[in-house]
């Protein structure tokens, strides 16, 4: 089992405002890594320049021996890397099982999706994701009217039906309900078994439940990064969030 | 599930069957050349509303230059039919570029003394014209307003060179070419049922398959980057080359429409890339419903048709009318009078569907919760 | 200076002086889609108006010229605001349907004037010590069109005063940056946008008075300004500093391009040049950075 994806040295920043500094990560194959930090620790801004969105000022992120930066958005959708972002990003005109088709991306060569009109492949895709995020019955309804949980869900299905070999889930249960919840930490538990997650999340509660190993970001530098228990017990970690606690107040 | 008549498919077919059957019918009932000659000119209104609604609508690419494509379309079968009616022996030249001073024939008018090489160049170069302006720009991801804005810039750049090249062009006289286009020995008067017959072939056609284009996956991806390109990048998609082939794909369209234009006028002059036209056809699909090819045709229909029968009651007014009525349908139905048909037809649905148990669309978050709690 | 250039000063000076006369066409345009996003197609006929308000009081009223510039601005804004309230205050959240419910607009501006005033050109008279040339050692230039690169400082000079030193300017910039922020300091953004399309309707006014006297009146010459007004506020980006950069390059390469070629082939070597800036800074010069998600 080696690494997926290894980020080595990332530097980033906006005008002179250096967000990310030197940050290097490993992740392994068919792993759950937890991504945490204070506000404005920079996840965010790692996954945009993971997927592409932002271009890095330095360094390299190479997904299986392949350096990915400098490769446009699509390009990088391609080679199997599936995002969801912190605000839900899906497509409110359009029904959800639009969405999901859409999301079907196995063809993107525009000439042949002129003459698709009924994909057995994705007809099979369609009906296993959408019962496991749990919209099979909300199919024909236009995601506009999607509650903010269901919506999650939707984009999680979406890239889902990529069929990625590594998912960025941004604040995935942001605005869920308690039973909601639940069912995404099954659901992501149900993921892993196939590819490998990088998910960013602020509920301690939930990373305990879904993680398998747990990277601390603090101002654009990797922090921290071990088991949960060890997370939760490194002293340095409690600073950090205790610290942005007394800047808030 | 879904309740609404508006989206079933096969509901809209036979909408389609109707319509056209209905338009094909009309030279059988009417025999009068003129009326059936504007009818013909109609039927290109109506093709060039269908391709601002296959990009507009379908893409959201808000296209103010759509007459460039229908103007070369135009200028390139005026240019073919002009050469059917010059001799190559005895009067090479077009009469108009004797007077301007020119003693030999351009070289980009030497291909169009072919027939076949003249009209496959009104329809190719007017799309590789928008593969390359559409590549330039979506590449460069400008988009919405700044789109619309650039193509009027193009467009009333070409409307200036054409006016300005006079020799090569005729400037603002145009060019009226003598005879009738000849095709295969035949000559096809654009007076009779024949050519009313072509146009609406062509119209029939050309909607069938871009609806079909919309339903297939393709018109599925452009519909979801109208809303947010941005994600659709995401999903693996190059939205640069979407946006390009949709833009293309309706540029050609219009460019079959300038080549009818040429076809039933015989004659074309620098008004076919006015800028005022080409927001015209704008107004069409927004009026008829930008979102809907037919809706699209139908205003288009609907606006000309009143222009021609109220118009000379209200010459003078028209303008005023026309754009009162447009501030108002963009005002309070930016879908159109398509969108008003889907607004009524899915409160009759919605009407119907609550007499029975709770089903489909209408459903209460409450409903839904227990649902996915039994689950 | 060297006999052979003096042609080429010439036709920068010449630069400078189309370049003024954009930009007072743009600026009107660069405030309300700088400030509030509204791309308004009826700025032409905005411009047109100015141009028959100038008109209306010399002809009717015997106003001197240089007092018809305020009052094409008051009357201009007045229409301006109207259209606002009625119209444009629905529709900011809807760029696109802007742009097409304003050009509805300025399709009814041309044919109600034209139904007032009939088709045929009006002329503004203008007072001697404008009607002349003035040397400027390598050329000689229209005061006209002095008077406007004059009247474009003035404008600007007032606008920066505007938005960067008065407690207004202060309230636009913010809610140009984020309403919501703004709504939530008490700002009352509805207000400022107003505002600020009156007075934006108010400059095109001001540049309709200006251009009356430099051409003949008609109710369609709104169209002779308003492509090259957007092409100044696209290539700009939105802000002033945008505007001012963007119509000073148009000018110089419009006129640069009319000493080789003749005048209308080189608009469209210009209008070819900003597709191809707009190639490499899609949002303009001076945009504003992406938003956030
Ligand atoms: N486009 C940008 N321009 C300037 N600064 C930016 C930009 N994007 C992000 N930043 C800054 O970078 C820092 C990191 O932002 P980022 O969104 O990555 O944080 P985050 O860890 O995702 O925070 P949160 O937990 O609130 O989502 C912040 O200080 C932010 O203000
Ligand atoms: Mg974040």
């Amino acid at each position: 089992m080696g690494g997926v994806l290894e980020i080595r040295d990332l530097h980033k920043s906006f005008d002179s405002h250096h967000v990310i500094q030197g940050f290097s990560m490993d992740v392994v194959e068919q792993t759950l890594s937890c991504l945490i930090g204070p506000n404005g620790a920079g996840k965010t801004t790692l996954m945009d320049l993971i997927s592409g969105r932002l271009k890095p000022s330095s360094g390299s992120v190479r997904f299986r021996g392949d350096e990915l930066s400098g490769l446009s958005e699509s390009d990088i959708a391609r080679r199997g890397v599936g995002r969801k972002f912190q605000v839900p990003a899906v497509f409110k005109e359009l029904t959800v099982r639009e969405n999901l088709e859409i999301a079907f991306s196995r063809e993107v060569n525009p000439f042949r999706n002129m003459l698709k009109f009924r994909d057995k492949a994705m007809l099979a895709k369609l009906e296993e994701v959408s019962v496991l995020v749990n919209l099979e019955n909300r199919l024909s309804i236009v995601a506009g009217l999607l509650s903010h949980g269901e919506t999650q869900w939707l984009e999680i299905g979406m890239t889902l039906m990529q069929e990625p070999q590594l998912l960025l889930l941004d604040e995935p249960i942001a605005g869920m309900t308690e039973a909601e919840v639940d069912q995404t930490a099954k659901l992501l538990r149900e993921v892993r078994q196939h590819s490998t997650l990088i998910v960013v999340e602020h509920d301690m509660g939930f990373v305990r439940r879904v993680a398998d190993m747990v990277t601390v970001m603090h101002m654009g530098t990797h922090f921290a990064e071990g088991k949960i228990d060890e997370i939760e017990a490194n002293q340095n970690v409690r600073e950090i969030y205790l610290g942005t606690e007394e800047d808030a107040a | 599930m879904n309740g609404n008549i508006y989206h079933d498919k096969r509901a809209q077919w036979v909408v389609y069957i109707v319509f056209f059957v209905s338009l094909g019918l009309i030279p059988v009932m009417q025999a009068d050349p003129f009326l059936l000659n504007q009818l013909a000119v109609f039927g290109i209104y109506g093709l060039l509303a269908m391709s601002i609604s296959l990009c507009w609508g379908t893409g959201g690419i808000l296209n103010l230059g759509q007459g460039i494509a229908f103007g070369m379309g135009a200028y390139g079968m005026a240019m073919t039919m002009q050469m059917q009616s010059q001799d190559p022996e005895f009067s090479p030249l077009p009469s108009f570029m004797s007077t301007n001073g020119l003693e030999q024939l351009p070289w980009f008018w030497e291909p169009f003394w072919s027939t076949g090489g003249g009209i496959f160049l009104a329809l190719a170069v007017p799309t590789i014209f928008s593969l390359i302006f559409g590549a330039l720009m979506f590449q460069a991801r400008v988009s919405g307003p700044f789109f619309a804005i650039m193509s009027l810039a193009m467009l009333s750049a070409f409307y200036i060179l054409v006016l300005d090249m006079q020799p090569y062009t005729n400037g603002a006289n145009g060019i009226s070419p003598r005879m009738p286009l000849e095709v295969a020995g035949y000559s096809l008067d654009p007076y009779s049922p024949a050519a009313y017959w072509l146009i609406f072939g062509l119209l029939f056609s050309l909607t069938v398959l871009a609806k079909l284009l919309n339903q297939s996956k393709f018109g599925q991806i452009v519909r979801a980057l109208r809303e947010d390109p941005e994600r659709v990048r995401f999903l693996g998609y190059n939205v640069a080359l979407y946006e390009t082939l949709i833009y293309a794909i309706s540029a050609f369209i219009a460019a079959v429409a300038g080549c009818c234009f040429t076809i039933l006028i015989q004659y074309v002059s620098p008004d076919q890339f006015d800028v005022v036209f080409s927001i015209t056809m704008v107004i069409w699909a927004a009026v008829g419903g930008r979102l809907s090819l037919i809706g699209a045709i139908i205003g288009a229909f609907l606006i000309q048709g009143s222009e021609s029968y109220l118009g000379d009651q209200f010459l003078n007014s028209w303008h005023l009318i026309l754009g009162f009525f447009f501030v108002i349908i963009v005002r309070f139905l930016p879908n159109g009078l398509a969108g008003l048909l889907e607004m009524l037809l899915a409160k009759r649905s919605r009407s119907s569907t609550e007499e029975s148990p709770p089903h489909g669309r209408a459903k209460s978050p409450a409903a839904a919760n227990a649902e996915k709690a039994g689950v | 200076m060297d006999y052979s250039w003096a042609p080429l000063m010439g036709s920068l000076v010449l630069g400078l002086s189309i370049a003024s006369i954009w930009l007072v066409a743009a600026l009107g345009l660069t405030i309300i889609y700088g400030t509030a996003g509204v791309i308004n197609m009826a700025h032409g006929e905005f411009i047109m108006l100015g141009a028959y308000a100038a008109y209306c009081a010399q002809a009717y009223l015997g106003t001197p010229f240089l007092l018809c510039l305020p009052i094409s601005f008051v009357v201009v804004a007045l229409i301006g605001l109207f259209f606002e309230r009625v119209l444009i205050r629905y529709l900011y959240h809807r760029p696109l349907d802007t742009l097409l419910a304003t050009w509805g607009v300025s399709l009814m501006l041309t044919q109600g004037v034209r139904m007032i005033f009939g088709s045929s050109p009006k002329y503004v008279q203008v007072p001697e010590f404008l009607s002349g040339n003035v040397s400027l050692g390598i050329m000689n230039m229209s005061s006209l069109r002095i008077l406007i690169v004059l009247m474009t400082v003035v404008l600007i000079v007032g606008i920066w005063y505007l938005f960067y030193r008065t407690y207004f300017g202060i309230k636009i910039r913010a809610v140009t940056q984020n309403r919501e922020m703004a709504a939530s300091f008490g700002v009352n953004s509805e207000r400022i946008y107003m505002c600020t399309f009156a007075l934006g309707a108010g400059l095109a006014g001001v540049a309709g008075c200006l251009f009356s006297a430099l051409a003949i009146v008609l109710p369609t010459m709104g169209s002779n300004y308003v492509v090259e007004s957007f092409l100044v506020v696209v290539t700009g980006g939105g802000p002033l500093v945008g505007s001012i950069a963007a119509s000073a390059m148009m000018g110089e390469f419009k006129s640069f391009f009319s000493y080789f070629f003749n005048s209308t082939f080189a608009q469209f070597l210009l209008f070819v040049l900003i597709v191809i800036v707009l190639r490499f800074r899609p949002n303009g010069l001076f945009a504003n950075t992406a938003v956030r998600r």
